[in-house]
C-alpha cells in the first residue's frame, strides 16, 4: 500500500497509536505532519524514524483543543506541501473520574480535546479535499463510546460525540469524494491504556475473546486500509478493532 | 477594468470543476441551483474556487446569504419579511432583489443565483 507524496496530518503523534499510524505512513513514503501537544523529544524520535524510512515529517506543535492551533496545523501543511490529503484525528486525553467528583475544568480539556479538536481541524481541512475532490478524514474513537466503564463519562461522551460527527461529516461531504470514518480501538498496549491495564490486567483480558491485548500496529494498518484507494466507497462507518471485547459472552 | 469574457470563463470553470456539469451546460442566465443543480455544499465549493481562480477574497455570507435566510426573524411562514428584504439589500447589492421582493418565496430565492450573478460580483471585486 503506498501513499508516495501523499500529505497526511496525524494529530497526537508522538506517542501510543499516534506514533504508529505517523510511522506507518511514514514508511509508505508518504509527507506526514507529525503533531504533539507536550512531548518534543518523542516526536522528534517519530520525525526521524519517518524521515529515515521514505517518507517526509514536519514537525508542529499544537494544542488542539485551542482553534486557533487547529487551524495552525494545517496552515503549516499546506505551505509546505500544498494540500491535505488524509487527516487523522488521533490525539485525545483521558480525565478519568464519577461524574460526581468530576472537576469541570477536567471535562473541558476531554471535550475541547477529543471532540472539538477533531471538529475544527476537520473543518480546516476540508477545503483543501474539496478542491481536489478527494480526502480522507479517519477519526480515532474508541468502544467506551458505547461500551465505557464507570469513571469513564467524559471520554466517553466524547468519543461517543465523535462517532455521531463521523457519520453526519461523512453525509455532508461524501459528494465531494471525500469518505469519513472512525476507528474505535479496544484494549491497545499504549501509555494511556497503561493505568487500566496495569490495575485490571487478567480481569480485562478475561473480557478479550481474542485472548490479548491489542497493539498500535494493528490499528495503524486499518487507518491505511481505510485511507487507501480500496476503501474508497466506506463512508459513515465506525470500525471496532478490539479483538471481539464488545462482542460480549456467548451463552 | 476587467475584461468580463474572461471572467466568464473562469467561472464556467469553476463551475464544470465545483458541480461535475458539462462546459456546454453553462450559459450566462444558467441558474446554479435550477438548472445546473448545485447543492448547499457546492456554494461553499464555488466559493473557494473563485477566491482561488482570481486571487480575491469572499468573506463568508459575502455572495451566498448564509445567516439571512436561516434567521427566523427575516423569515416567516415560507417567506422572507421585510425586514429580511432590507438585510438581503444591504448585504447582497449584487442580487436583484427588487425582482425577488414580489414574491419573496426562499425557495425561488436560489434562482437569483445564475452565472451571471457570478460574473458581475467577482467582476466588481476585481475592480
Amino acid at each position: 500500500m503506498s501513499f508516495a507524496g501523499k500529505v497526511v496530518i496525524v494529530t497526537g503523534a508522538s506517542r501510543g497509536i499516534g506514533h504508529a499510524i505517523a510511522a506507518k505512513f511514514g514508511a509508505q513514503g508518504a509527507k506526514v505532519a507529525v503533531n504533539y501537544c507536550h512531548n518534543q523529544d518523542a516526536a522528534n524520535a517519530v520525525a526521524n524514524d519517518i524521515n529515515i524510512s521514505g517518507g517526509e515529517a514536519l514537525l508542529i506543535q499544537a494544542d488542539i483543543s485551542q482553534r486557533a492551533d487547529c487551524e495552525k496545523i494545517v496552515e503549516q501543511t499546506v505551505d509546505k506541501w500544498g494540500t491535505v490529503d488524509i487527516l487523522v484525528n488521533n490525539a485525545g486525553v483521558t480525565r478519568d473520574g464519577l461524574l460526581m467528583s468530576l472537576d469541570e475544568s477536567d471535562w473541558d480539556k476531554v471535550i475541547s480535546t477529543n471532540l472539538e479538536g477533531a471538529v475544527f481541524l476537520s473543518k480546516a481541512v476540508l477545503p483543501y479535499m474539496m478542491m481536489q475532490k478527494k480526502g480522507r478524514i479517519i477519526n480515532i474513537s474508541s468502544v467506551s463510546a458505547d461500551n465505557g466503564r464507570r469513571g469513564q463519562v467524559s471520554y466517553s461522551a466524547s468519543k461517543g460525540a465523535i462517532n455521531s460527527f463521523t457519520k453526519v461529516l461523512a453525509l455532508e461531504v461524501a459528494q465531494k469524494g471525500i469518505t469519513v470514518n472512525a476507528i474505535a480501538p479496544g484494549m491497545i498496549e499504549t501509555d494511556m491504556s497503561d493505568l487500566v491495564r496495569g490495575m485490571a490486567s487478567k480481569q480485562i483480558l478475561s473480557q478479550i475473546p481474542a485472548g490479548r491485548f491489542g497493539n498500535t500496529d494493528e490499528v495503524a494498518g486499518l487507518v491505511q486500509f481505510l485511507a487507501s484507494d480500496q476503501a474508497s466507497y466506506i463512508t459513515g462507518e465506525i470500525i471496532k478493532i478490539d479483538g471481539g471485547i464488545t462482542l460480549g459472552i456467548g451463552i | 477594468m476587467v475584461n468580463k469574457e474572461e471572467v466568464y470563463s473562469k467561472v464556467t470553470n469553476c463551475l464544470v470543476e465545483a458541480l461535475g456539469v458539462d462546459e456546454e451546460e453553462v450559459s450566462i442566465d444558467s441558474t446554479l441551483t435550477g438548472d445546473l443543480g448545485a447543492e448547499s455544499i457546492d456554494f461553499l465549493d464555488i466559493v473557494f474556487r473563485l477566491e482561488k481562480t482570481f486571487g480575491i477574497k469572499i468573506p463568508r455570507g459575502g455572495l451566498f446569504p448564509e445567516h439571512i435566510l436561516s434567521n427566523p426573524e427575516y423569515v416567516k411562514d415560507g417567506k422572507v419579511t421585510p425586514s429580511g428584504l432590507d438585510e438581503l439589500r444591504k448585504n447582497m447589492p449584487h442580487l436583484d432583489i427588487e425582482k425577488f421582493s414580489k414574491d419573496p418565496n426562499v425557495n425561488n430565492f436560489a434562482d437569483l443565483f445564475t452565472v451571471e450573478t457570478l460574473v458581475n460580483y467577482v467582476a466588481t471585486k476585481l475592480n
